[in-house]
């Protein structure tokens, strides 16, 4: 074949071949022909991403695994377990990352996860409980989901009656997470939910070995319960309440019914169910009798089941009470039919049975441990009974050994052992103390006293900072003062030994008070509270107002108090807020007579800088409110008045206004604004010329002291208030007088501007005229108090010339030339005063000597060198 | 004829002026009142609980009757009363005690009908609400209560209620200088000052408190404006602040929040407030003895009058009779009692007597006339009835003649004056006639 190449090649060309004769070997592939037409088609492709929805993830909220919302809510009824599952965790990625996703499809989620609700699979509950709890109830908590709500519902009673016990204790779960984020829904649903809490509780023996299970349903029952509205003890309302804001008093109010209305149907369920709770605790009993520890779960158990019953009996007693208080002012409640079922028939016969097992496990000694659940159970016992004393009546016996329990409580001969034990022991003495009032009125006589001695004990051995104080006090208020919807005085004060622990109590709280300090501003309000209420509500000529009289002896303490060696020690009083502050004036108020004792050491809180004005003006009304009804001596008042005038600290400071003196200038405001209001207070007592002679005497014996020339400026004008024309002041008090104010006037002259000076700041002028103008009236009234006055002028100018004739000190003679100026200046003011002008020129004898002195000091040879 | 009358605490006497024309009236003599201690007994006569000393322990209220200034009647209560009001028919006085007790007096036959503890401490002010049905007091305790007069005569409701009052308010910490109610009965809103500074604002209807409102002097006395956008409020401070109510205020008062402005004389502190019965004249006494008449409107002086040196602390805007009026007043019961009784009352008495009340305690609605309003019913116990009916009896032998006599007198008279009357009407119809006739002739002439 290869030979016969060439031949052919050498033939060919020959032949003049048109055609090349081309072999082709079979098999082989053609080559493309040179002239073929390319008909390939090449394409790029165009990337439109709204078209690319249906297959690319890129924009899309996916979860982890790229799965889209729709895709995974498919998932979730998926045959296998696992998927459903990974589905639910799923869910969960994506809606924790993209939230706008949940709000949009809510719906669209909650109808598909409902379903899940009764699944076989025990995980994937989990998952879906976990998955609601967590994502879904709180980021749907603002906008409410009634229809939601009621989606879910209808899944949720199916697995409360499903077969399986598994997923109707979860469904119990489910509802209790309903309940949780959406209180209202209970009230929807309760009687079809309390049915079935009921029906499983019945068959509760078949549950008691799985007990973490039943107490979660038990868990929801306890939260449900809870809704239920019953008679809660609160602390009175005015102490905390903040007065509201509204714009307008008569503005339309939206006003929302608070109450499900409809009760009877709850009633009639709780009515079933009460029986059922406790057969179900007895179950419990024979547990806590053999030796073997009583463990964890079925304590649980057992104490929610404990609270379940309290709530029911606090409802019922609600409903009872209701009942009776609503006496024509707010309609009642219930309908008249709904009487007979208050179970006041069948009710007591079971429960009478159920507190027969009080006390629990007192036969053996087991740890400690034990020793405080039985405890805890104890205590949730007595406080059923507390709660149902008021309609059942026990027999003596076991009346005897609550008693008996609740004092050993008080007075602390039961103890927790355990660490956190006394945090406990406080919480649940908290939330019996407030039973210990009507408790107290209603026992025996012998108990009456040895409960009140445990409370007594208690009350004292109570630490300061502790929080069981607020239920202390809130006990006490009760039993000492008129309760506040009775009316009536719930302990008889009469017999003494009630009244041996109801003034101790009254003395306890003056010392708390103290002990306190300003650490818990709020307790101290409470007390504060408390001894206002004692104040304002204690009979008169009571021994309890005579125990409130006395508090006023240690009370000063609170205030401030003298120590030996003559400096002040503050007491609370100062760094307590301004609302108590305000509330400890008050009570002031209601001392039959106020010791002086106390106001002395009230003097001092108000000469201190760090008391807040408003409060001094406080203490300044309401002990002129106090004078007007005679609870104080008027001699004690005007001498506190005074006091407070002539010792109050006026910041001194040069009243050329620069920037930082303003502090101090707004001080010597706050003095004028005291003055003022003390003049106030004088001039509306009544009868001017005894209490002139009064203030006389004092502001007498207060000017020796020389006081600054602000606080005599006020002094003076107490006296000008009070004075008339002519004067009423006695030779012996001009005399004094004349003294200081010739001293005060050269002071004061200081403040006068000088007449070259055009820019007088009218300020400077003010302040001037304040100083003098109460010497001016004086001068006006007394002819006699000007001419001593003159006289002490001329004197104090020309007493040195004799005696230190020429002592070349230039500070005597620089003190000596401004006291010229400062006189002259003096006069030349009072000269321009009309009045005074005309008072003048009667002495003008005293002028010519005073002008004469000056001229000796003039001519002096001191003044020649 | 519209009257301000006000009294002092030292004896100055009752003073009285004519509120439009400013001319002063009769002064009443020897009264030295108390706050709140001064009432006008339905527009018949005037009456004041008196200050004592402590030393004696009975108090002292006093009757003036309009045209004499001499004390009338003095009744001697068991203990001093400080507040004291009546009724607008003037059927009642109560008065509020020094010991906390509320008494309760029928005027007519001065019976203490009721007496109660009211209070821990002495009542300071008494406010009956617009339908008098509610009684409002207030105490030196600072307690506010709030009675209903129906279920403080009802015995038995009152044992069956857990508490006699129906509200008792207890937020104000020192002693309540006043309270005053507004229009609408039981939904009414309460206003009340207290020396703590503050005047609370509480509703009636829900029995809470409403607003607060703290002012920078104590309040000694509150008015309310009739259309209740604001109240004023006395200050010690000599101002007159005014208070909002309804409308919504600036944050950046002056004096405070909610307080929109005030009225001010440099005067010593205003004691009292009272509203003219045209609601735009403010009547408000002061401690330096002189009563100021406001505009409310431009909140200008009007009128100044000068009692006495000392303060006034009562001040009341009454309506008091002319005495033409006086005698033709058609009521039977007044001109009855006026005829034949004292002008005045008797005194009330001291202790609620027991023994015979109990039979006949009930209270007795006088049958009206059809036309007249059910609401107007006078109320008067059985007592004072069967007291008047034996009065009748007793003198219809004797004075029942004259009586006839006088009326038929009377009777004949009246025809005389409807026979003249007629005699006029037709004298003056005929001219009428004839003038709009000649009118008409001479216009179509």
């Amino acid at each position: 074949m290869a030979r016969s190449k060439p031949s052919s090649s050498k033939k060919q060309p020959k032949r003049g071949v048109d055609f090349k004769k081309i072999k082709r070997k079979i098999g082989r592939k053609l080559p493309p022909p040179k002239n073929a037409t390319n008909t390939e088609i090449k394409s790029k492709a165009i990337i439109l991403p709204e078209q690319s929805v249906a297959s690319e993830r890129a924009g899309l909220a996916v979860s982890k695994k790229g799965l889209t919302l729709k895709e995974l809510l498919q998932q979730t009824s998926h045959h296998n377990a696992k998927v459903r599952r990974d589905a639910l965790t799923g869910i969960r990625d994506l809606v924790l990352k993209y939230p706008a996703e949940l709000t949009l499809h809510k719906l669209a989620i909650i109808e598909k996860l409902r379903e899940r609700i009764s699944d076989e699979d025990k995980v994937v509950r989990e998952t879906l409980y976990q998955l609601l709890k967590l994502v879904i109830f709180p980021a749907l908590k603002k906008d409410v989901p009634g229809s939601l709500i009621s989606l879910m519902m209808a899944y949720i009673f199916n697995g409360m009656t499903h077969l399986a016990t598994d997923i109707r204790l979860m469904a119990f779960k489910f509802f209790d997470l309903v309940v949780q984020h959406y209180p209202s829904s209970f009230f929807m649903y309760a009687e079809k939910v309390l049915q079935n809490y009921e029906d499983i509780l019945r068959k509760n023996h078949i549950y008691l070995q799985d007990r973490s299970k039943l107490k979660n349903a038990l868990v929801g029952l306890v939260r449900c319960l809870s809704l239920l509205p019953c008679n809660r003890r609160t602390v009175d309302p005015s102490y905390g309440k903040n007065t509201e804001t509204q714009g307008s008093l008569h503005a339309y109010e939206l006003e929302v019914p608070k109450e499900h209305t409809d009760f009877s149907s709850i009633i009639k369920r709780l009515e079933d169910i009460l029986p059922i709770l406790v057969n179900c605790f007895q179950d419990f009993i024979p547990l806590v009798h053999p030796m073997s520890s009583l463990d964890a779960q079925s304590f649980d158990c057992m104490l929610y089941l404990l609270r379940s019953i309290d709530l029911s009996v606090k409802f019922f007693l609600y409903g009872i009470d209701k009942h009776q208080t609503d006496f024509g002012v707010t309609k009642p409640t219930y309908n008249e039919k709904d009487m007979p079922v208050w179970g006041e028939i069948a009710t007591p016969v079971f429960l009478r049975k159920f507190l027969e097992v009080f006390p629990l496990n007192q036969l053996h000694n087991t740890s400690g441990k034990d020793e405080d659940k039985f405890f805890i159970l104890n205590i949730e016992i007595t406080e059923i009974f507390l709660h149902s004393n008021e309609w059942i009546f026990t027999s003596a016996i076991l009346m005897e050994r609550f008693l008996e329990f609740i004092e050993n409580l008080l007075s602390g001969k039961i103890r927790f052992n355990s660490r956190s034990g006394k945090a406990l022991q406080e919480k649940h003495l908290t939330s019996l103390l407030p039973f210990i009032p009507r408790l107290v009125s209603l026992v025996a006589n012998t108990w009456k006293s040895r409960l009140l001695q445990a409370f007594t004990m208690a009350f004292k051995d109570c630490k300061p900072e502790s929080t069981l104080n607020l239920a202390f006090l809130s006990a006490i208020e009760e039993m000492l003062l008129p309760s506040k919807r009775q009316g009536i005085l719930l302990l008889d004060a009469s017999e003494p030994e009630i009244l041996d622990h109801q003034i101790t109590w009254i003395r306890e709280l003056p010392v708390l008070l103290v002990r306190l300090g300003d650490t818990l501003s709020s307790l101290s309000k409470v007390i504060l509270h408390l001894l206002l209420r004692l104040g304002q509500y204690a009979p008169m000529n009571s021994s309890l107002a005579w125990e409130y009289d006395i508090m006023q002896h240690t009370l000063g303490e609170f205030y401030s108090m003298c120590l030996d060696d003559g400096s002040i020690l503050y007491g609370p009083f100062m760094k307590l807020p301004k609302d108590c502050q305000e509330l400890s004036v008050c009570c002031l108020y209601y001392f039959s007579s106020l010791d002086s004792l106390l106001l002395r050491s009230l003097v001092y809180c108000c000469l201190c800088d760090n008391l807040e004005p408003s409060v001094l003006f406080r203490i300044i009304d309401v002990l002129h409110s106090a004078y007007k009804i005679g609870h104080l001596q008027l001699v004690d008042l005007i001498s506190f008045f005074v006091t407070l005038v002539a010792r109050w600290k006026v910041l001194p400071g040069r009243l050329y206004t620069h920037v930082e003196n303003a502090k101090k200038i707004s001080n010597r405001e706050t003095f004028k604004a005291i003055t003022g209001a003390v003049c106030s207070c004088l001039r509306q007592m009544g009868d001017d010329a005894l209490i002139f002679q009064i203030v006389q005497r004092v502001i007498l014996d207060e000017i020796p002291l020389n006081p600054p020339i602000d606080n005599l400026c006020g002094m003076l004008r107490l006296l000008v208030i009070l004075d008339s024309r002519p004067t009423k002041l006695s030779e012996q008090s001009i005399i004094i007088l004349s003294n200081s104010i010739s001293e005060y006037l050269i002071d004061a002259a200081s403040y006068i501007p000088e007449n070259g000076d055009e820019v007088t700041d009218s300020n400077q002028i003010s302040i001037c005229q304040y100083y003098l103008v109460p010497c001016f009236f004086l001068f006006d009234r007394s002819d006699k108090l000007l001419n001593l006055v003159l006289d002490l002028m001329g004197s104090s100018i020309g007493e040195d010339n004799s005696s230190l004739a020429c002592n070349h000190d230039t500070q005597h003679t620089l003190d000596l030339s401004s006291r010229i100026v400062a006189v002259v200046s003096i006069l030349l003011y009072m000269h321009q005063d009309i009045k005074i002008r005309r008072r003048l020129s009667s002495c003008k004898g005293e002028i010519t000597r005073i002008l004469q002195k000056m001229r000796l000091q003039l001519i002096d040879p001191c003044w020649e060198q | 004829m519209e009257v301000v009358i006000a009294s002092s605490p030292v004896d100055a006497g009752i003073g009285c002026w004519d509120l439009h024309s400013g001319a002063e009236q009769l002064r009443y003599r020897s009264c030295t009142s108390t706050p709140h201690g001064l009432a006008c007994v339905g527009q018949r006569f005037l009456v004041s609980s008196q200050l004592r000393d402590s030393s004696s322990s009975s108090g002292t209220i006093l009757y003036w009757s309009w045209n004499k200034p001499q004390v009338e009647v003095k009744s001697f209560p068991a203990e001093p009363i400080h507040p004291l009001i009546s009724n607008s028919d003037g059927t009642y006085i109560i008065g509020g005690g020094s010991s906390g007790a509320i008494y309760f007096w029928e005027v007519a036959s001065g019976r203490l009908l009721k007496r109660w503890h009211a209070h821990y401490r002495a009542a300071t002010c008494l406010f009956l609400s617009d339908d008098e049905s509610l009684l409002v007091s207030g105490a030196e305790d600072g307690c506010i209560r709030v009675w209903s007069l129906f279920m403080v005569f009802d015995d038995i409701g009152m044992e069956m209620a857990k508490h006699p009052y129906e509200y008792s308010f207890s937020e104000h910490t020192l002693r309540v200088t006043d309270v005053v109610s507004g229009y609408g009965g039981c939904n009414a809103i309460i206003v009340s000052a207290s020396e703590d500074r503050t005047c609370k604002v509480w509703s009636l209807s829900r029995g809470k408190l409403l607003r607060s409102i703290d002012f920078p002097s104590i309040i000694d006395a509150v008015a309310l404006d009739p259309g209740e956008h604001v109240f004023y409020a006395g200050a010690r401070d000599g101002k007159i602040y005014i208070a909002a109510l309804n409308a919504e205020s600036t944050p950046s008062n002056i004096y405070g929040k909610h307080i929109i402005g005030s009225l001010s004389d440099n005067s010593k502190g205003v004691t009292c407030l009272a509203f003219s019965m045209d609601g735009i004249l403010l009547v408000s006494g002061s401690e330096d003895g002189t009563i100021r008449v406001w505009d409310a409107k431009t909140r200008n002086i009007v009128r100044i009058f000068r009692l006495a040196k000392g303060p006034i602390n009562n001040v009341l805007v009454v309506r008091r009779p002319l005495y033409s009026n006086f005698q033709t007043s058609a009521n039977s019961h007044a001109s009855l009692s006026r005829r034949h009784v004292p002008l005045l009352p008797p005194p009330l008495s001291k202790y609620v007597n027991s023994t015979d009340e109990i039979v006949d305690s009930g209270a007795i609605t006088v049958p009206q006339t059809p036309s007249s309003d059910i609401m107007d019913a006078p109320y008067l116990s059985s007592h004072v009835l069967t007291k008047q009916i034996s009065e009748l009896q007793q003198q219809s032998s004797a004075a029942t003649g004259m009586e006839v006599d006088r009326l038929k007198l009377d009777c004949k008279r009246s025809l005389e004056m409807v026979q003249k009357w007629k005699e006029m009407f037709a004298d003056l119809h005929k001219f009428c006639v004839d003038e709009l006739l000649g009118n008409d002739q001479t216009q179509t002439q």
